[in-house]
């Protein structure tokens, strides 16, 4: 490999078709007289261009469009000369850092010898022990391209905002249910917002049987197993779903705030006394009517209950999985969008109420497909103030456009799975810890299963890696009608 | 068929570039212009008006075209390094066909030029013919003598091997030239009048002209295809035109070329044989299809250029270095480079 050129942060590489890369691939460029070396990422592999292979592809079609036999007498074995310059290729690469005296920098303000550098693949292990992506809590995310394993920190997923995202089918939830039971292993407190039912049962293997973490397991089906007593609940978090979930208008949540209140103080918390007191409400016909409507929601949802036994104790959940490790399933498949929302309202009340005093250390929150069940105004709140409360949460999408912008200016990592479409292309290159040109065409071309690494997590080394097997039962596979029909 | 020529022609390459051995040599991509030493102001040439009109004829022929290049790779402190390579196309049942023949590499100095040529002379002519009056070209004249030498070798193979058919030269029946000896192009246009295959020589560029104008600017106004005679054509010793030399428009593009037919043939016959090369080739701004195959195939492109560059460094060690061109470097801008010197 020779170096061609430098442009910013661009550097192009003549590769000679005996010497193989590919995207993805991490070379290095070593300047022995200056004393150090550019560690640059290929991001594209073009031909090279080479004068006069216009004319070489052009003379054997004559008018009539078909090739021309014929036969060439080649004594002196030129041809495989002419293959060898035909076929050579320019490496696009973009220079990651600089290695000098052991230690990586992330300059790219110098330029190596052109005529003297060396230049070789730098295999991925070697570039991890030179980013020192190493750590105590370890993650085997999966294999690389030269068969040597991506292993991350779980630390680097602390306190961090990541993002999932790659087309339908490509193996995005696989890859968070990886980084949850790797969690949950180190002893992590997490919480799953389940859209499609899928996490439910991690606790089994593949075969059926109890894994490691079927204790630390507990799905959660709103109105089935999972009810909250009316009695029990904080003003704070009915008022976050009576204004968040229901659209409650500010006039009758005042007048709701009043009668909680004064059923409170009665010690009279119930949803019939709740049902009733609006009912005699002495009031603006259209505060009574918005009140009595956001009640028949809430007492539809089938969430609420006014028998403690029935209810769940979620604060109980959170702290059991905050001492022994464990991860609470919300499983919202069987759940409307009204039911949704108001049990996501729920359980972020409860979540932030608990971290905010202390009572839970911090918690991962994976979320699916937020956009279904999130409100607005939670987006701001989670990669803010959450964070700073100890909720760090992993989005997981298939449609970037619907993660705000601002999300992806913040997020830390990023696990980027295949995206063909530009537009989406373009969304995810938005983020601040990845330049757009290594987002476009290297995931453009990534296979199934194989995921882009990005962010911390890789010390901002981009890593593409096939996603390794989970002996889990997942079900996240889709229902086909003609499944065993072929 | 004798290939003693390009086994030579190998071992000659070969011997040539082990005396370059781990020595610099600098870059260099100019092609070789074949001296065109043929078309001297004749006397009395005149040009018939009165077109012989031609007919298509569509009768299956095999029409045969020769072709050979030369490029300059570069140059060493000796000498020069070049390449030839020629190809011949046929069409054959209405499909092209070829055989390339190369490239060859050569290493030519002062010292070795005479060998070379020389030894590449005897592999072939020399059983016929006295060699005592081989003696080398100059350097510069080298690689066109050595390509020269090649397409006579390829067009008497042609001739051998072909029968009534239609053998398409490229340049004119000009001989008596120091690289084409009158018994040379005899014994070619022999042979294929012997296979009943009849030379049609074209000629992309003529300095023959009439009144100051060039034969080939002289149209009459009639329907192509057609031939213009031309007579009084009388060259001066010791060059011998072999052919009687035509004006042919071939097609209705307005490009018309000197074709030399072997003057003893005779003229019905002549006329025939035209008439089939345009029922069965195809043409590209009037010129055949075969014939401008056979250049394209035998001309060498940049990628071949660094290949053969790639080539010698790696088979024989050559350092390449790129000397700074004088001209560029004396004349700024204003030095187009040693070609356009």
């Amino acid at each position: 490999m020779k170096l061609y050129k430098k442009e910013g942060n661009i550097i192009q590489v003549l590769c000679f078709p005996t010497e193989n890369a590919e995207k993805g691939d991490y070379l290095m460029i070593e300047d022995t007289e200056a004393g150090k070396a550019l560690i640059a990422q290929v991001i594209d592999v073009q031909f090279a261009a080479i004068p006069g292979v216009l004319e070489e592809l052009l003379r054997t079609l004559p008018d009539g469009g078909e090739p021309i036999q014929g036969e060439d007498i080649d004594p002196m074995e030129i041809a495989p000369h002419i293959t060898y310059i035909q076929d050579a290729s320019l490496l696009i690469c973009k220079i990651r850092a600089t290695f000098q005296n052991e230690l990586l920098s992330p300059s790219s303000s110098w330029l190596p010898s052109r005529s003297q550098s060396l230049i070789k693949k730098l295999s991925i292990p070697l570039l991890l022990r030179l980013a020192k992506v190493e750590g105590k809590l370890p993650i085997i995310l999966g294999g690389t391209k030269d068969a040597s394993l991506l292993t991350i920190d779980a630390s680097a997923i602390d306190g961090t905002l990541n993002i999932i995202t790659g087309k339908k089918g490509c193996g995005k939830s696989h890859l968070s249910k990886l980084l949850m039971v790797s969690l949950l292993g180190y002893g992590a407190a997490v919480v799953v917002f389940d859209l499609n039912g899928e996490y439910s049962s991690l606790g089994l293997s593949a075969d059926g049987k109890r894994n490691m973490y079927f204790d630390k397991i507990h799905a959660l089906a709103p109105s089935q197993n999972f009810k909250v007593a009316v009695s029990q609940l904080h003003l704070n978090v009915i008022m976050g779903i009576l204004v968040h979930a229901l659209h409650l208008p500010g006039t009758s949540a005042r007048e709701f705030r009043r009668i909680w209140k004064q059923l409170k103080e009665k010690d009279n918390l119930s949803l019939s006394s709740l049902g009733e007191a609006i009912r005699n409400l002495n009031c603006n016909q259209h505060v009574r009517d918005a009140l009595s409507s956001r009640y028949h929601s809430l007492v539809n949802s089938g969430f609420f209950t006014d028998r403690p036994a029935e209810a769940t104790l979620l604060e109980e959940c959170l702290l059991k999985a905050n001492d022994e490790g464990g991860a609470i399933i919300i499983n919202l498949k069987n759940t409307s969008t009204i039911d949704r929302q108001i049990v996501v309202e729920y359980v972020l009340g409860k979540l932030v109420d608990s971290l905010s005093s202390w009572k839970l250390k911090a918690a991962f929150l994976f979320a699916e497909e937020a956009h279904l069940y999130l409100r607005e105004t939670y987006w701001d709140d989670i990669v803010t103030r959450m964070r700073h409360f100890g909720l760090f949460t992993t989005f997981v999408t298939n449609q970037p456009d619907t993660i705000r912008e601002n999300i992806y200016r913040q997020a830390d990592n990023i696990f980027l799975f295949n995206f063909t479409n530009e537009h989406d292309l373009d969304v995810v290159s938005r983020a601040a810890r990845v330049d757009a040109e290594t987002v476009r065409s290297i995931a453009r071309d990534l296979p199934p299963h194989h995921c882009l690494t990005l962010g911390r997590v890789v010390h901002d080394f981009p890593i593409v890696a096939r996603v390794r097997t989970l002996d889990l039962k997942t079900m996240g596979e889709t229902r086909l009608f003609f499944k065993n029909m072929n | 068929m004798d290939t003693t020529l390009p086994q030579r022609f190998l071992e000659q390459s070969i011997h040539s570039l082990k005396q370059v051995n781990h020595q610099i040599f600098q870059l260099n991509q100019q092609p070789f212009q074949q001296q065109n030493t043929y078309d001297q102001e004749p006397t009395n040439l005149q040009l018939n008006r009165t077109p012989i009109q031609l007919k298509s004829n569509h009768q299956e022929t095999t029409i045969a075209a020769i072709d050979t290049s030369t490029i300059k790779i570069g140059e060493t402190s000796t000498g020069l390094i070049v390449a030839i390579r020629g190809a011949t196309v046929w069409k054959q049942d209405r499909a092209y066909r070829y055989t390339r023949l190369g490239p060859f590499i050569f290493h030519i100095t002062e010292d070795n030029k005479k060998e070379v040529y020389n030894t590449l002379e005897r592999a072939y002519f020399t059983n016929r013919y006295e060699t005592s009056h081989f003696y080398a070209p100059s350097l510069l004249q080298m690689p066109t003598r050595l390509a020269s030498l090649l397409e006579r070798w390829l067009q008497t193979m042609i001739a051998k091997t072909v029968t009534n058919g239609l053998i398409l030269l490229d340049g004119s029946l000009t001989s008596g030239t120091i690289d084409t000896p009158v018994y040379r192009l005899k014994e070619i246009l022999d042979l294929a009048r012997k296979n009943q295959n009849i030379v049609l020589a074209f000629s992309k560029m003529t300095m023959l002209r009439i009144n100051g104008y060039l034969i080939t600017d002289q149209l009459p106004s009639s329907d192509p295809p057609y031939l213009l005679e031309t007579s009084g054509l009388r060259p001066k010793p010791p060059t011998v035109i072999l052919g009687d030399v035509y004006v042919a428009r071939l097609g209705r593009s307005s490009y018309a070329f000197r074709l030399d037919i072997d003057k003893e043939i005779q003229t019905q016959k002549r006329v025939e044989a035209v008439e089939k090369l345009v029922g069965n080739d195809l043409y590209n701004q009037n010129y055949p299809e075969t014939l401008r195959l056979s250049h394209i195939l035998c001309t060498f492109t940049a990628n071949e250029v660094l290949a053969m560059q790639h080539f010698i460094t790696h088979k024989h060690g050559i350092r390449i270095i790129n000397r700074p061109d004088m001209h560029r470097l004396l004349f700024g801008p204003f030095g187009k480079g040693e070609t356009y010197a």
